[in-house]
C-alpha cells in the first residue's frame, strides 16, 4: 500500500494555492484519504475547539441546542435554487451585469433615454441588450425550476427522529440539529450527524459515499464506544453534550468532543456520517445531528470550479481596447467638426430651413434645442459614441457562449473520446476554456491512475530473502472454499512451501497474515452460482490493499470478516479470529501503517506494512543481515520491471510493551491539543526493531495507447513532463515502457539531501545541458526527487531549474507530493508565456489541476476529486491527443476567426455610419433604418459565423491526428495576432469605404431618398460581410450553406418588411430601389470591389507562402478526395515543420503527376 | 439528494453524482456529432482563381459599357439660377430681397436644348449644402397627423412647428413640411407655353398609404417665420404631390426632386424660355439652386460614374488574370 508516498509535506513552503480551502489538504494517493486528512487536519492546523470557534449540541434537545448557540444554526432544509419569484428579477440581473460588456452596453442604452441624446427610439435601443439579459435569464430560470423542484422532493422527504422516548416519523427539512436520528439500512443520512450507535454491538456502520466524492467504495465509521447503546435506551443519551468545530468544507475532516456521564471522549473524522452518503451494510444506526440543511459538509462543497480565462479571451480584451480607442477616436472627430460645422454656420443657422434655431412660438427669443458650442459638441460625442457603439461587438460575447456550447457538445459527443467503460463520457466541466486546448505546449502528467489503469495486480513476492516471481498457475476451479473476485497469479513454489515443511515457513504464515490484517479492507461475501465457492469482494480506498489482500487470499488466508474489533481470517481452511488492539493510520511522514494484532493463541503481535525507504531505517539491524540485503536486491530488480514495491516487517509484542502502549493511545486519543502529533510520535515509538518479512512487488500496467499517445504529443511539439510519487527506479522504468526515455538520451540525475548538495547537483545539471546543447541533437532527460524539489521550489534555484528543465526533452519528478506538483506548474507558468495542462486522477493531483491553465481530470478507479476540481473530465489519457490535437486545433481556429470576423463585420458597419456621418453636417443621422441598425449584428450576421465557428474544420480528423506537428499553429498563435487583428480591420476600413462612397457616387445629384440609400447600404453591408465569411470557410457542409444565404435572405426579406410600415419614413423606399438597375449595379460593383483585397491577399498568400495547414489542406483534397481514408505517415518524430512541408509537396506533386 | 447536487455546467447532461446517469456507454454515432457532414471543400487552386476573375471581368466590362453608353444617351440642361436671379441692384443683400415680400421675385431664363430630348422630359429642382438629412429636420414630422385626421393633435415630434403660438395644431406639422420648396418654373417655347404635368411625381404608395385624401392643410405657414411654400387648404394631402416629393428626404445635402414632366419632344437647339418664381430662400445659408431638364434612360439619369467604375474593375480584374498566370506560371508551387 505503501509505494506511492509523499515526503516531508510538513517541510514544504506553503504554496498559495487558490481554493485551499476546498481541498484543504491535498490528499497524497493510495492511502484513506480520510485517514490522512485527519492526521493533517491535526497536525498541520492543531486548532482547539475554542469556544469562539466551536458549536455547542446538546444531544437530543434541539431547543436547547439552539437558544445556547453563538452564531445561527441552520435548519435541515436545504435550498439549492438561487432565487425565489420575488428575488429573481433584481438578482439575476445583477448576476448577470457582472459583465463589463454589459454594463456598457447598458450605459449607452440609459444615455440614449435622455431626450437630448436620443439617437435610436426607446425600443431600438434596449432591443439587443434586452435580447441577450431575456435569453440568458430564461436559461437561469429554467434551471433554477429544476432545482426547486429538487428542493421540495429533498425537503420532503422522511426520516425516524427521537421525540418524546421514541422515534417518530419527521420530514427532512423540520430535522433540527440536535436530534437524534434513526437510519435503516440502505436509506441516505438526512444531514451529517455523528454517529452514538449502531446495529453492530460494537458500533460499526458502512457508508457508501458515492453521491458525495463519487467513491463507490465501503467506508467503515464507527460510534464510540461510550456512546453505543441498546436501541431501546435511547433516553440515557439526553444530557449529552458534543462540541465540534464550526461548519466547513472539509469533508475528510472533523473536530469535536464529546461530554457523556462526566466523561469526555474526542470525536474524529471516522464517528461522523455525511448527508448524501448511504448507510450500507448496517440494519441501522442512531446519529445525533451535529450539522444540518446548507451548512452540511455536503452542501458547502455544492459549488463549481473556480473560473479560468482563456488565452484567447485576455488577447481579445486587449484588442478591445484599441477598438475603444478607434470609437474614441471617430466620436472625437465627429464632435470636433460638429462644433467647427456650427461655428462657421453660426449666422446662418436662425434662418436655414432645414435647423430652424429659434423657436418663435415663445417669443422668437429663444433657441429651440439648442445649447451653447461647447455643449452641443459634448452632446454630440455622447451621440456619437451611442451609434458607434457597436464598434465594440455585444454580440460577440453571446456569441462566443454560444460556440463554447457547441464546441463542448461535440467534444462531449466524440466517439474518439470515450471508450465502453461505463462513466467515461468526456465531461466539460469549463466552458471558458475550449480554445486553450489549442495552444497547449507543456503536460504535466500524474502517472499512476492516470497513464497507468490503476488496477493494481500482484506480481513478485519476497519472503525471508527468497523470491518468488514465477506466478503463472490462476486459481480458478480450485478447492479453495473462499475466492478473492480479483484473479490473483499464484506462484506454485510459493503455495507448496506454504505447505510444506522448510525453515521461513513460520516467516511465510506471517507474512500472509500481515497482508490479510494490516489494512482497512472490508470484505463482502457472495455466493457464487457456479461452484459451491464463496466469492469474496473486497472493498477498500486503496487499490494496492485490494491487490495485496486479494493475494493473501489466493495464498489461503481468506480474510472473511471485519468489525471495528475483530477480524476473522480463513487460514488455510481453518477459521481463526483476530482482536485488532490497535491500528496505525497511514501518514506521509512515516509513510507506513501499522495493527496491532491479537492472535487466537493470546500472542501480540505488530504488523507494519510500509514504503522501503522508511522500512529499512526501523529494521532490527542485530538481525539477519543476509535477508535485509536479498530483499534489497530484489526490490532493487521489481522496480527496474517498473512494479510498485512494498516491506512488511513485524514485531511480536511482550505485555507490558502492549499495556505501555495503549495507555500512550488512551492519552493521546482523548487528548484535546495535538493529538495527531502524539498519535504519530506514539506510531512511530512501536515501529521499531522490526523483523523483516518480505517485499511484495504491486504490477500496475500501463493504460491501452500511452506510448504512443505520448510519442504523438511530442510531435506535436508538447512537452510531457511525469510527475509521480513513486519512487525513482519505478518512475523511470514506467518511463521507458512508455516511451518516454529512450536509450540514446542523456539523464540527469538530481537526488540531493541537502540544500547545498541540491544547489551543487543543479549547477552541474545546468553545466551539463549547456554542453549537450551544443552537441545539438543530443536528447536530454532531467529526473528529478521530491526530496531535492523541497530545496529548490519557492527558492532561489528555481530559476535554475527552470533552465534546466526547459532545456530538456522529458522531465520526470518522483517521489513528489501533491503541493510539490503545483509548484512544478507554477515553475513554468509563471516564467513563461506558454500554456500548461495538468492531468491527473486523484486527490493528490487536484492543486495541480487547478494551478494549471487546463486542468483535466481522469475519471478512473480513485474517487472524483480530481474530476471535480478539473475543467475537462475523461476516462483514459489517450484521449488527451484527439483532444488536444483535433479538438483543441479546432476550438482554436475557430474561436480564434470568429472573434477576428466578429470585430471586422461590426467595424465595416461603424466604418461606413462615419463616412455617412460627414455628409449629415456631423449630426449623426443614420441612413440605416435603425431596426436594421439594431438587427444587424444580433440577427443579419450573427448566425453564419456562430455555424462556422461550430462547425467549420479547416483539416479532417485523420489529418490532424497524422501529423501532430499541425498542431504547432496553435502554440504559435498563428490564428490570431496582432498583425491579423490589423490586416481585419484595413480590410473593413477598405470594404466600408466601397460600400459608402460607391453608391454615393452613383446617387449624387439624384432624386434617392434618404432610407432608399440606407437601404442599399445596409443591404451591401450584410452581403459582403457573408460572402467575405464565405471566402474564409474550409468546408461547406449543408448547415454553412442554409446560414450563410439564409442570413442574406434573411436579411433581405427583414428590410423589405421594414419598408413595408407605413409609419417608418422608409415606406416602400426598397421598392422603388429595387426596380432601377442602378440598386442592383451599386450593390453587384461595390460587393466585388469591397472583396477583391481579401480575395487576391489570400490566392496569392496561399500560393507564394502557405502555412502548414494549408498545404495539409491541399493534400488532403488531391490525395484523399473522400476524406475516409487516413493518410500514409510520412513523417517521423524529429521532422521538423519545414521539412514537412517540403514531404508533403513531394507527396502533393507526385499526386499530381 | 444526487440531483441538488448536480452542477449546472455539466454539458452532457450527465449529473456527477447521479448514479443512474452513470451507466451512459457511448454517445450515439451520427455524422453529425461526429462533424463529419458531408462537405465541399473548395481551394484557391490557380484553375479557380484565374476563373473568378475573368468571370468578373467578362461580367464587369459589358455593364460597364452598356451602363455608360445609357448615362452617356441621357441629354441634361441643368440651369444654376440663384445667384443670376436677384436683381443687379440687391446683390450683397441677397436676404433682404428673398425676404421682402414686395419685391418682384420673377426672373427669366433662357436654355438651350443642345440635343433632342425625348418626352417625357423630366424637370427637377437641385438644391446644394441643403441638409435635408440634418438630424433635427429628419425626424421633425409626424407620419401619423399625416394619414389621421383624428390624430391632427400628434404634433409633438414636430416642435418647433407643432403649434401656432396660440396652441393649433399645424397640418401638415414639423420642418420638413414648413420648408417646402416653392419656387416655381413657366416654360415656354417662343412664347408658346409648354404644358407641365405635375401629376403622378410623387410615389403611389406615398399618396395611397402615407398622405390621406382626407386631411387637408390646416393652420400651415402661419407663424412668424416663414420657411417655405403654402399650401391649398381645400386640396387634400394625398394631393398635395409637391409636398410629398418634398417630404420624402433626400439621402445627401445635394438632391434633386421632381418638379414635373414635359410630355414632350424638345428639339435640339431649340430655346426654352422658364419663368422663375424664385421665392425660396437659400441665400442664408449659401445655398444653390438649379433647375435641371433630363430625360431618362433604363439606367436613370445621367451618371458616368457607375459605367467608369465597371470598366475600371473589369480592366483591374483583366490585368489579375494575366498577374495570376505569370505568378503561377514563373513561380509554381511544386
Amino acid at each position: 500500500m505503501a509505494t506511492e508516498v509523499s515526503p516531508h509535506r510538513t517541510d514544504l513552503p506553503n504554496h498559495s494555492i487558490q481554493s485551499l480551502d476546498q481541498f484543504p489538504s491535498p490528499l497524497s494517493r493510495h492511502f484513506s484519504p480520510r485517514a490522512e486528512l485527519d492526521q493533517l487536519t491535526a497536525s498541520q492546523k492543531e486548532t482547539i475547539l475554542n469556544e469562539e470557534e466551536s458549536r455547542l449540541i446538546f444531544v437530543a434537545d434541539p431547543s436547547h441546542t439552539l437558544v445556547n448557540a453563538r452564531f445561527d444554526i441552520a435548519g435541515n432544509s436545504i435550498r439549492t435554487a438561487k432565487y425565489s419569484l420575488l428575488t429573481f428579477l433584481p438578482r439575476n440581473l445583477f448576476e448577470q451585469f457582472h459583465r463589463v460588456a454589459y454594463v456598457y452596453f447598458l450605459g449607452i442604452a440609459i444615455l440614449n433615454q435622455l431626450p437630448q441624446l436620443a439617437v435610436f427610439g426607446r425600443g431600438a435601443s434596449i432591443f439587443p441588450l434586452a435580447v441577450v439579459l431575456l435569453v440568458t435569464a430564461v436559461k437561469d430560470a429554467y434551471e433554477d425550476i429544476r432545482r426547486h423542484r429538487s428542493d421540495r422532493t429533498e425537503n420532503h422527504r422522511l426520516a425516524s427522529v427521537f421525540a418524546n422516548g421514541q422515534f417518530v416519523s419527521k420530514k427532512w427539512k423540520e430535522i433540527e440539529v440536535g436530534d437524534v436520528v434513526k437510519v435503516s439500512a440502505d436509506s441516505s443520512l438526512p444531514a451529517d450527524m455523528v454517529l452514538l450507535s449502531t446495529s453492530d454491538p460494537s458500533g460499526v456502520a458502512y457508508v457508501q459515499t458515492v453521491n458525495l466524492d463519487g467513491e463507490s467504495n465501503l467506508k467503515t465509521r464507527y460510534a464510540k464506544r461510550e456512546t453505543v447503546i441498546a436501541a431501546g435506551e435511547t433516553e440515557r443519551l439526553i444530557g449529552a453534550v458534543i462540541r465540534c468545530e464550526k461548519p466547513n468544507r472539509n469533508i475528510y475532516g472533523f473536530q469535536a468532543h464529546l461530554e457523556i456521564d462526566e466523561s469526555r471522549v474526542s470525536l474524529g473524522p471516522s464517528n461522523i456520517v455525511l448527508r448524501c452518503c448511504e448507510l450500507k451494510n448496517t440494519e441501522w444506526a442512531i446519529g445525533v445531528v451535529v450539522y444540518a440543511g446548507n451548512e452540511t459538509k455536503a452542501m458547502l462543497n455544492n459549488s463549481g470550479a473556480p473560473s479560468k480565462r482563456s488565452r484567447l479571451e485576455t488577447h481579445m480584451n486587449r484588442e478591445t481596447v484599441y477598438l475603444s480607442a478607434i470609437l474614441i477616436v471617430l466620436c472625437s472627430f465627429v464632435s470636433l467638426f460638429a462644433g467647427i460645422w456650427l461655428a462657421m454656420h453660426r449666422d446662418d443657422l436662425d434662418l436655414a430651413q432645414f435647423f430652424h434655431k429659434k423657436d418663435y412660438n415663445v417669443g422668437g427669443e429663444a433657441n429651440y434645442n439648442y445649447s451653447v458650442l461647447g455643449v452641443q459638441v459634448f452632446f454630440t460625442f455622447l451621440m456619437s459614441v451611442i451609434i458607434f457603439q457597436i464598434m465594440i461587438p455585444i454580440s460577440l460575447y453571446i456569441s462566443m457562449e454560444l460556440v463554447r456550447l457547441g464546441q463542448a457538445y461535440f467534444m462531449a459527443g466524440d466517439n474518439n473520446l470515450c471508450d465502453e467503460t461505463p462513466n467515461s463520457r468526456f465531461q466539460c466541466k469549463a466552458l471558458n476554456i475550449n480554445e486553450d486546448l489549442g495552444q497547449i505546449k507543456y503536460v504535466f502528467s500524474d502517472k499512476t491512475g492516470t497513464m497507468t489503469q490503476n488496477k493494481m495486480e500482484f506480481r513478485y513476492v519476497s519472503i525471508n530473502g527468497v523470491d518468488y516471481r514465477s506466478p503463472v498457475k490462476r486459481v480458478e476451479g480450485s478447492d479453495l472454499f473462499f475466492m478473492p473476485k480479483l484473479p490473483v497469479e499464484t506462484d506454485p513454489k510459493l503455495l507448496r512451501d506454504i505447505m510444506g515443511d522448510i525453515e521461513h515457513r513460520e516467516r511465510i504464515k506471517d507474512f500472509f497474515l500481515a497482508l490479510a490484517c494490516c489494512n482497512t479492507i472490508v470484505p463482502l461475501l457472495f455466493d457464487d452460482e457456479t461452484s459451491n465457492t464463496k466469492l469474496v469482494d473486497y472493498q477498500g480506498e486503496s487499490p494496492d490493499e485490494q491487490a495485496l489482500v486479494s493475494a493473501a487470499a489466493a495464498y489461503g488466508f481468506v480474510l472473511v470478516e471485519r468489525t471495528s474489533g475483530h477480524i476473522v481470517i480463513d487460514v488455510l481452511e481453518e477459521r481463526q479470529s483476530y482482536n485488532v488492539l490497535g491500528l496505525h493510520e497511514f501518514d506521509s511522514d512515516r509513510k507506513r501503517m501499522s495493527v496491532i494484532i491479537g492472535c487466537p493463541d493470546k500472542s501480540v503481535k505488530l504488523f507494519v506494512k510500509g514504503a522501503d525507504s522508511s522500512m529499512f531505517t526501523v529494521l532490527d539491524k542485530t538481525l539477519n543481515l543476509d535477508v535485509t540485503h536479498l530483499t534489497e536486491t530484489h526490490l532493487q530488480n521489481y522496480s527496474n520491471v517498473g512494479l510498485r514495491t512494498l516491506v512488511i516487517g513485524m514485531r511480536d509484542l511482550t505485555s507490558e510493551e502492549f499495556e505501555e502502549w495503549q495507555s500512550a493511545y488512551e492519552r493521546a486519543s482523548t487528548a484535546l491539543l495535538g493529538r495527531g502529533t502524539q498519535l504519530r510520535a506514539i506510531a512511530s515509538k512501536m515501529e521499531s526493531d522490526l523483523v523483516l518479512l518480505g517485499a511484495t512487488g504491486i504490477e500496475d500496467k500501463l493504460q491501452q495507447g500511452v506510448p504512443e499517445a505520448i510519442e504523438k504529443l511530442r510531435q506535436a511539439g508538447i512537452k510531457v513532463w511525469v510527475l509521480t510519487g513513486d519512487k525513482q527506479e519505478t518512475a523511470i522504468s514506467i518511463g521507458f515502457s512508455c516511451r518516454l526515455l529512450t536509450g540514446e538520451m542523456n539523464q540527469i540525475v538530481i537526488n540531493a539531501n541537502s540544500r547545498d548538495s541540491c544547489r551543487k547537483s543543479l549547477a552541474d545539471a545546468v553545466a551539463l545541458s549547456e554542453k549537450m546543447m551544443r552537441n545539438s541533437g543530443e536528447q536530454q532527460a532531467l529526473i528529478i526527487d521530491g526530496n531535492s524539489l523541497v530545496y529548490v521550489l519557492e527558492t532561489e534555484l528555481e530559476e535554475q531549474l527552470f533552465k534546466v528543465a526547459t532545456r530538456c526533452d522529458v522531465v520526470l519528478c518522483c517521489r513528489v507530493a501533491p503541493l510539490q506538483k503545483a509548484g512544478i506548474v507554477a515553475l513554468i507558468k509563471n516564467r513563461t508565456d506558454d500554456m500548461t495542462l495538468a492531468i491527473g486522477d486523484g486527490a493528490n493531483d487536484v492543486s495541480m489541476i487547478q494551478m494549471a491553465d487546463v486542468g483535466i481530470g481522469i475519471s478512473g478507479q480513485e474517487g472524483r476529486q480530481a474530476v471535480m476540481a478539473s475543467d475537462f473530465a475523461m476516462a483514459q489519457f489517450r484521449f488527451l491527443v484527439p483532444l488536444l490535437l483535433v479538438h483543441g486545433h479546432w476550438n482554436y481556429q475557430r474561436m480564434a476567426y470568429m472573434i477576428l470576423y466578429n470585430f471586422y463585420r461590426n467595424a465595416v458597419y461603424v466604418f461606413v455610419l462615419f463616412w455617412y456621418v460627414l455628409y449629415t453636417a456631423f449630426t449623426l443621422t443614420n441612413a440605416i433604418n435603425e431596426w436594421s441598425a439594431v438587427l444587424y449584428s444580433v440577427v443579419y450576421t450573427a448566425v453564419p459565423t456562430i455555424v462556422v465557428a461550430i462547425l467549420d474544420k479547416d483539416l479532417s480528423r485523420s489529418t490532424l491526428m497524422n501529423h501532430p506537428q499541425l498542431y504547432g499553429s496553435g502554440q504559435r498563435e498563428e490564428k490570431y495576432n496582432i498583425t491579423l487583428f490589423i490586416e481585419f480591420m484595413l480590410d473593413s476600413l477598405w470594404q466600408s469605404l466601397v460600400i459608402f462612397f460607391l453608391p454615393y457616387l452613383a446617387y449624387r445629384h439624384t432624386d434617392v431618398d434618404w432610407s432608399g440609400l440606407g437601404d442599399l447600404w445596409i443591404l451591401g453591408i450584410v452581403i459582403l460581410v457573408n460572402l467575405n465569411l464565405a471566402i474564409d470557410v474550409v468546408r461547406w457542409n449543408w448547415v454553412t450553406h442554409a446560414a450563410i444565404w439564409g442570413s442574406i435572405a434573411a436579411t433581405w426579406i427583414c428590410v423589405i418588411v421594414i419598408d413595408s410600415i407605413w409609419m417608418l419614413p422608409g415606406f416602400w423606399a426598397i421598392y422603388h430601389m429595387m426596380a432601377t438597375w442602378r440598386f442592383w449595379f451599386c450593390l453587384l460593383g461595390a460587393i466585388i470591389v469591397g472583396l477583391i483585397p481579401h480575395f487576391v491577399g489570400k490566392a496569392f498568400l496561399e500560393h507564394t507562402m502557405p502555412s502548414d495547414i494549408q498545404i495539409a489542406r491541399e493534400v488532403e483534397k488531391f490525395n484523399n478526395p473522400t476524406g475516409t481514408t487516413s493518410m500514409p505517415r510520412v513523417l517521423g518524430e524529429s521532422v521538423t515543420t519545414d521539412i514537412e512541408v517540403q514531404m508533403i509537396q513531394q507527396q502533393l506533386q507526385q499526386s499530381q503527376s | 439528494m444526487s440531483s441538488s447536487l448536480a452542477s449546472s455546467s455539466n454539458l452532457d447532461g450527465s449529473d456527477d453524482t447521479s448514479p443512474q446517469q452513470k451507466q451512459s456507454k457511448k454517445p450515439k454515432y451520427s455524422r453529425f456529432t461526429q462533424q463529419e457532414l458531408p462537405a465541399c471543400k473548395p481551394l484557391l487552386t490557380p484553375g479557380i482563381v484565374i476563373g473568378i476573375f475573368a468571370l468578373v471581368a467578362v461580367l464587369f466590362i459589358p455593364i460597364g459599357l452598356a451602363s455608360l453608353s445609357a448615362s452617356e444617351a441621357v441629354v441634361e440642361v441643368i440651369d444654376r439660377y440663384d445667384a443670376d436671379c436677384v436683381p443687379n441692384d440687391m446683390h450683397g443683400k441677397e436676404l433682404d430681397f428673398i425676404q421682402n415680400s414686395s419685391t418682384n421675385k420673377t426672373c427669366t431664363r433662357r436654355l438651350t436644348i443642345p440635343k433632342t430630348m425625348k418626352s417625357p422630359v423630366h424637370i427637377y429642382y437641385e438644391l446644394d449644402n441643403f441638409y435635408q438629412n440634418h438630424r433635427r429636420y429628419v425626424k421633425s414630422r409626424s407620419d401619423k397627423q399625416l394619414l389621421q385626421p383624428s390624430k391632427e393633435a400628434e404634433t409633438k415630434v414636430c416642435a418647433p412647428e407643432g403649434n401656432t403660438p396660440d396652441g393649433k395644431p399645424i397640418v401638415p406639422c414639423g420642418l420638413i413640411a414648413w420648408s417646402l420648396f416653392n419656387d416655381t418654373y413657366q416654360f415656354s417655347i417662343n412664347s408658346d407655353s409648354i404644358q407641365v404635368n405635375k401629376k403622378n411625381i410623387a410615389w403611389a404608395s406615398d399618396r395611397s398609404h402615407k398622405f390621406s385624401k382626407d386631411v387637408y392643410p390646416k393652420n400651415f405657414q402661419k407663424g412668424a417665420l416663414i420657411g417655405g411654400g403654402k399650401l391649398n387648404e381645400s386640396i387634400p394631402l394625398s394631393e398635395q404631390e409637391d409636398l410629398i416629393v418634398w417630404m420624402r428626404t433626400a439621402a445627401l445635402p445635394t438632391f434633386r426632386k421632381l418638379y414635373g414632366r414635359i410630355e414632350k419632344d424638345l428639339n435640339a437647339n431649340e430655346e426654352i424660355t422658364v419663368v422663375i418664381e424664385n421665392n425660396y430662400n437659400t441665400y442664408s445659408f449659401g445655398g444653390q439652386k438649379k433647375l435641371v431638364l433630363s430625360t431618362a434612360t433604363w439606367i436613370g439619369g445621367k451618371n458616368n460614374f457607375l459605367g467608369v467604375a465597371y470598366l475600371t474593375v473589369g480592366g483591374l480584374c483583366l490585368s489579375l488574370v494575366l498577374a495570376f498566370i505569370v505568378l503561377y506560371l514563373f513561380k509554381p508551387r511544386y
